[in-house]
């Protein structure tokens, strides 16, 4: 039993196939580029049969544990028996000319190489996964015995010594291509990047080239669409926006010193839910970093300087505005990093006004503004339903999910939350205590629900794999 | 201390584990490159895959004695370096768990002296008290072909077991009774490179894209010129990439070949002078045609009359065509036949023993072919019939045994073999490399027959669920851990090495049958002086030769120097190194005077057929990710991740009238059993009023719901109609997070 080392024998021409081998791998002609140029997947709908080779062959490449997925094979079908029409749809990184993740990444732990790879660079991420809601395609994926995120990175080693990906490599039927293109002609014409019921190229000028079959009908569904699940519950981050919110509406009412003194108590335990959110609390810092573009490093950078000024008031109550205008700045980064296009259910600015909402509906309680308060739960209930008719109106699959979720699946505390809001206005004239926790309860409540019950665009899945983002 | 500071690090997210999921540069292999660590092998053995039976060559990266990866060898014809999703990861069924490490009896571990002394004393004890009829074996087409051969002399002349059969009969039995009874001997006549050149590619109920991924490529990329045809029910990946899907009746496929030689006929597209050359049978044919016109035909396959009239004429006008099935054709109550007539169908026009003009039967298992080849089951090694006086001569001397050693005949098949457990006349049974409390139609009756016996064997890699009934367990080595050879569709012959040792005390599955021809006392006279599997190679290759499988001519080295060779491979200089890729190339058969013989055949109905309380038909299959019943793709984490349960499938218009929507739980029941709880998935891939369910699942096992009726000739079951009623049971909702557990 003894294992045999076997020499590489070129076989003989006779009985051989007469179809041309497929290559071996190698592709030195993708070590270098053109000026304009960068790389990128091909995809052919046609040849795809739909075997996940790929898939498996990613993973291999990369040691991935079973619950990370580095590319995903989806399935659109259409027609009537027997006019059926099946195709499959492989994707990974698309390697976009304005990606999402890199925009959004509050530590620029993204970066786009100069052939037009976009990079991520673990030892820069700190895990908050604010890029896998920004990617339309649900790319970038939490790996949870890393606590932080990682994607497809084009098999860059593998090109370096003038290998194609392992995708490419493994895939049988060469639906798969690795491809280089010009930048420019692709930006003035990206069409190709489109097929059914994927998002649309010009979001962040998907580089994939699709090559789609002739004969798609226009039913066509993806067939993961039955599989609508709710999103992680993200609860530090639940914590940071209900508590910051409370305390922000503390800060605008307050007047004695002990209202000050709730404020900064409020303000900087809010914090603590930032922290605990990341994969990496340790590199929390790290946080800081893309003010240029991200509006989570702004969150970040505006609710600290809230949390200082808050503490700050409590000594200096002439400090008071100053801290809440810090805090209202806050709230607004903190309800803009949610508008992003790969979740439909918050892409609106009524996610700010259900925030500043939350804010108005709980803080003053406790300053003893109860107009104040009733106007904010009104303002949180309208918001709220004013966002579910946005997403009747839209019509797309992730809002129809969102609308599953919200309205069907948890529908017993959608139901719940509303009583608590017209229980909070009911005993307006109770002491303080009773409509101030039946806020706190309604918005921490739907603060739930806002994060389960978002659908994100997302690729079109396989029967088994569904709608879900980060964590699939 | 050290403890709690390593769980506030990696709380606090100080390390990323980047160490382990970096890169490396493999410099073990030219053109493997820069890999995950996890995956860097200090060397590799050159192998053939241990799933289907394509035969892909592959290699297995080794690294401090365990499989860590594997790579498709580039330089094996059939697969040009690219593996399928369960071959890309099947280095992790090595290690994965469940694997038996111990033997068993009695539910307890033992040694191998204990467990294979209960084996041997136990049978002899049933033989003596009950008669040799009460003793059977029941094999696989899961072992390497020296196995098969040393394990059919140990049962059928060591033992003297009169009942041996293999799973092999619940899949590919009907091409090898259809091609002995076409042309005199088993054997699929062409070859893969047929695919690549053919005008016309005809898949008959084969789901390659699905069932046989690495066949997919050679008509995918196929010249424009060619045509590929699909004929199933269902619309299957497969039916995708063709031309011409022909959506046929379940059990309409008799009818559909009977109007396409009617049609053949009529136009003239077939030289019937010509053929009577070398074909008998043909007068009777035509006679019997003359009923099938082509409404009839049509009516009786579903399949509209122009459509047949087309397909029949792009056919006949092919100058080459590949008529290739698996398991639509084969599990069938009418299986034989109707491999017959796509025998016939290609006899009358000329698509025999030419390049690119062949009927072809898709294998199923890895070595289904090496146990038909060698294996004593069906005919005794060789093809040689139990009831050839001039064979059976000749193998008892090339044997040294005397000819009354060898059985009078074949033996119950497997079916009956099962009939004879539940009817309590078979006592013991020994079952090797295969999972039939999953696999074999109508499970309960299964079940009860296999706890009632005195002593049940089960010699596996795995903890199955047949497994769990056996009164000895016998842990085998399984694919990666042991060396032989297997034998693919297209007849060749590939290498297959161990690459590690086998676990705990596994042994090979050629050690535990030397250990116990030992026990038996007839180790000296059977097996005297064989080492290891080259040694059963060296005879087999002196057994066959001569035969329609003459392996004389084959060694490991030719193997090694051809990426395999196909048999026949006489020894001598007149054969090309790589072996024939043809048979019949002279139109020569193996029939006592060389001629071919037409079937003419009628169709009969389906014996279990919808009504009102059951009123949709179930077809059976299977998926991409999955392997037989899953004893090992269910312990592979991204197999199962990719397809982690059963589903039936149904038409949007009965799920409609069901009440039924994608996702939703329901209940499957027929006449014998129910599957409780499986999902819906609605889809127009099933015609109206027809279902489906992949029958890889234990806990969703579609053999509660199949018929126990067996093709006639063959004995291979008929899987794929039966009634069957839906029923919901809860409706899509909060979808169980599921999370990988290795128990399938």
């Amino acid at each position: 039993m003894t294992a045999v080392e076997v020499p590489v024998v070129v076989p003989v021409a006779i009985g051989m196939p007469t179809r041309k081998p497929k290559g071996d791998g190698h592709r030195p002609d993708m070590l270098a580029l053109d000026a304009g140029e960068q790389f990128r997947f091909g995809f052919s709908m046609a040849a795809c049969i739909g075997c996940h080779s790929c898939e498996v062959a990613c993973a291999e490449q990369n040691g991935l544990p079973a619950d990370t997925v580095g590319r995903r094979v989806g399935e659109i079908e259409g027609g009537v028996h027997p006019d059926t029409r099946r195709v499959h749809l492989s994707m990974s990184c698309n390697h976009c000319l304005e990606p999402a993740c890199l925009e959004g990444c509050p530590t620029n732990a993204y970066e786009k190489l100069s052939n037009g790879i976009v990079a991520h660079h673990a030892d820069e991420c700190i895990g908050c996964q604010y890029c896998t809601w920004n990617c339309p395609y649900s790319v970038p994926a939490f790996q949870p015995d890393r606590r932080i995120v990682t994607k497809c990175d084009l098999c860059q080693p593998r090109l370096g010594a003038g290998l194609e990906p392992a995708c490419v490599s493994a895939c049988p039927t060469e639906a798969i291509t690795i491809e280089k293109v010009n930048v420019a002609e692709w930006r003035a014409d990206p069409s190709a990047g489109n097929a059914p019921q994927l998002p649309d190229v010009g979001l962040t000028l998907s580089t994939t080239r699709i090559e789609l079959p002739d004969d798609m009908p226009a039913d066509a569904y993806a067939v993961s669409d039955w599989n609508v699940r709710p999103e992680h519950p993200h609860w530090p981050l639940v914590w940071l926006t209900i508590v910051s919110q409370i305390a922000v509406g503390v800060s605008a009412t307050a007047g004695p010193l002990q209202h000050r003194v709730l404020a900064a108590a409020l303000a900087g335990s809010s914090l603590v839910g930032a922290i605990f959110h990341l994969g990496r609390p340790a590199m929390a810092y790290k946080a800081l970093r893309n003010l240029r573009r991200s509006w989570l490093s702004r969150e970040v950078l505006l609710l600290s300087l809230y949390a200082v000024l808050a503490a700050a008031a409590v000594a200096v109550p002439g400090l008071r505005v100053v801290a809440t205008i810090a805090g209202a700045a806050g709230l607004f980064a903190s309800g803009r990093l949610y508008i992003v296009p790969g979740r439909p259910a918050w892409n609106s600015p009524l996610t700010i006004v259900r925030f500043g909402a939350t804010a108005l509906a709980t803080g003053p309680w406790l300053t003893g503004h109860r107009h104040l308060a009733i106007a904010g739960l009104v303002v949180a209930l309208a918001s709220l339903v004013a966002n579910w008719i946005r997403l009747v109106r839209l019509d797309t699959r992730p809002a129809r999910g969102a609308l599953l979720l919200e309205l069907r699946w948890f529908r017993p505390w959608t139901m719940f939350r509303v009583l608590l809001v017209a229980g909070a206005i009911a005993s307006f004239g109770a002491p303080l205590a009773v409509p101030f926790a039946l806020s706190v309860v309604a918005e921490l409540v739907g603060r739930w629900l806002f994060f389960v019950s978002v659908v994100p665009l997302n690729i079109p899945g396989a029967f088994w794999r569904g709608a879900a983002g980060s964590h699939r | 201390m050290t403890r709690l500071r390593d769980a506030v690090e990696r709380f606090l997210g100080v390390d990323h584990l980047g160490d382990r999921y970096t890169y490396v540069d493999d410099q073990s292999r030219e053109g493997r490159g820069p890999v995950s660590a996890s995956r860097a092998a200090d060397h590799w053995v050159r192998t053939t895959c241990g799933y289907c039976s394509v035969g892909c060559g592959m290699l297995v990266g080794v690294r401090d004695g365990a499989a860590v990866a594997v790579m498709g060898d580039p330089d094996h014809p059939v697969n040009c370096g690219r593996l399928c999703p369960k071959g890309l990861s099947e280095h992790q069924t090595i290690a994965a768990p469940g694997r038996l490490l111990a033997p068993r009896v009695d539910g307890r571990e033992a040694s191998w002296d204990v467990a294979l002394g209960r084996v041997a004393d136990g049978f002899r004890d049933i033989v003596e008290r009950h008669g040799p009829e009460s003793v059977a074996v029941l094999s696989t087409g899961q072992l390497v072909t020296e196995e098969f051969y040393a394990l059919g002399k140990l049962v059928r002349l060591g033992m003297g077991v009169r009942h041996f059969d293999g799973n092999t009969t619940l899949c590919m039995a009907s091409a090898v009774a259809g091609y002995k009874m076409s042309f005199g001997a088993d054997g699929p006549p062409g070859c893969y490179e047929d695919f690549d050149l053919a005008d016309v590619v005809v898949l008959w109920g084969a789901n390659i894209a699905d069932n046989h991924p690495l066949l997919a490529p050679r008509v995918l990329s196929r010249a424009a010129s060619q045509t590929l045809v699909v004929v199933d029910p269902r619309v299957t990946k497969s039916a995708m990439l063709a031309d011409v899907h022909i959506p046929v009746r379940p059990r309409g496929d008799v009818a559909l070949l009977n109007g396409i030689l009617r049609v053949l006929i009529d136009e003239q597209l077939v030289d019937l002078d010509a053929a009577r050359e070398h074909v008998d049978g043909l007068d009777q044919l035509v006679a019997h045609l003359s009923t099938w016109t082509v409404e009839r035909a049509a009516e009786e396959s579903d399949v509209a009359p122009e459509a047949l009239v087309a397909l029949a004429r792009t056919i006949g006008r092919a100058e080459r065509c590949v008529l290739a099935w698996t398991m639509g054709v084969n599990h069938s109550v009418q299986g034989t036949e109707t491999v017959t007539l796509l025998n016939t169908l290609a006899l009358l026009t000329g698509n025999v023993g030419r390049p690119g003009a062949s009927p072809f039967s898709i294998t199923g298992q890895c070595n289904a072919m090496g146990t038909r080849e060698a294996g004593f089951t069906a005919s005794m090694p060789g093809y040689r019939g139990y009831d050839d006086a001039a064979a059976r001569a000749e193998l008892s001397s090339l044997l040294g045994v005397d000819e009354s050693r060898l059985p009078a005949a074949r033996g119950r098949a497997y079916p009956d073999i099962v009939n004879a457990v539940v009817s309590g006349r078979i006592k013991g049974l020994w079952i090797i490399a295969t999972n039939p409390v999953v696999s074999y139609p109508h499970r309960e009756i299964l079940e009860i027959g296999l706890r009632g016996l005195d002593l049940l064997v089960v010699q596996d890699g795995f903890e199955t669920p047949t497994v769990a009934l056996a009164d000895v367990v016998l842990p085998a080595a399984i694919w990666g851990e042991k060396d032989g050879t297997f034998t693919n569709s297209e007849r060749r012959v590939s290498r297959v090495r161990a690459a590690v040792e086998p676990p705990g005390e596994a042994r090979t599955d050629f050690d535990i049958v030397m250990a116990l021809a030992r026990r038996w006392g007839c180790h000296d006279e059977l097996f005297g002086g064989w080492r290891g599997p080259a040694d059963a190679f060296v005879e087999w290759r002196r057994v066959s030769a001569g035969r329609p499988c003459d392996y004389s001519g084959i060694t490991y080295e030719r193997i090694d120097q051809c990426g395999g060779v196909q048999w026949p491979c006489p020894e001598g200089d007149d054969v090309a190194p790589g072996g024939t890729p043809r048979l019949y190339t002279d139109l020569r058969f193996h029939r006592a005077d060389g001629r071919a013989l037409v079937h003419a055949v009628e169709p009969k109905p389906i014996s279990d057929p919808v009504r009102p309380e059951f009123p949709l038909l179930l077809n059976t299959g299977r998926t991409v990710e999955h392997w037989h019943t899953r004893t090992k793709t269910g312990r592979v984490p991204i197999l199962e991740n990719l397809s982690p349960e059963a589903w039936v499938e149904i038409n949007p218009a009965d799920a409609k009238s069901f009440g039924v929507r994608s996702g939703d739980w329901v209940q499957v029941s027929s006449r014998r059993g129910s599957v409780d709880r499986i999902r819906a998935r609605v889809t127009t891939i099933v015609r109206k009023g027809e279902v489906f369910i992949p029958f890889h699942w234990d806990n969703a096992c579609a053999n509660r719901l199949t018929v126990p009726e067996f093709d006639p000739i063959s004995r291979e079951p008929n899987y794929k109609q039966c009634a069957v009623n839906v029923q919901r049971v809860q409706p899509a909702g909060r979808r169980e997070r599921r999370t990988f557990t290795a128990s399938p």
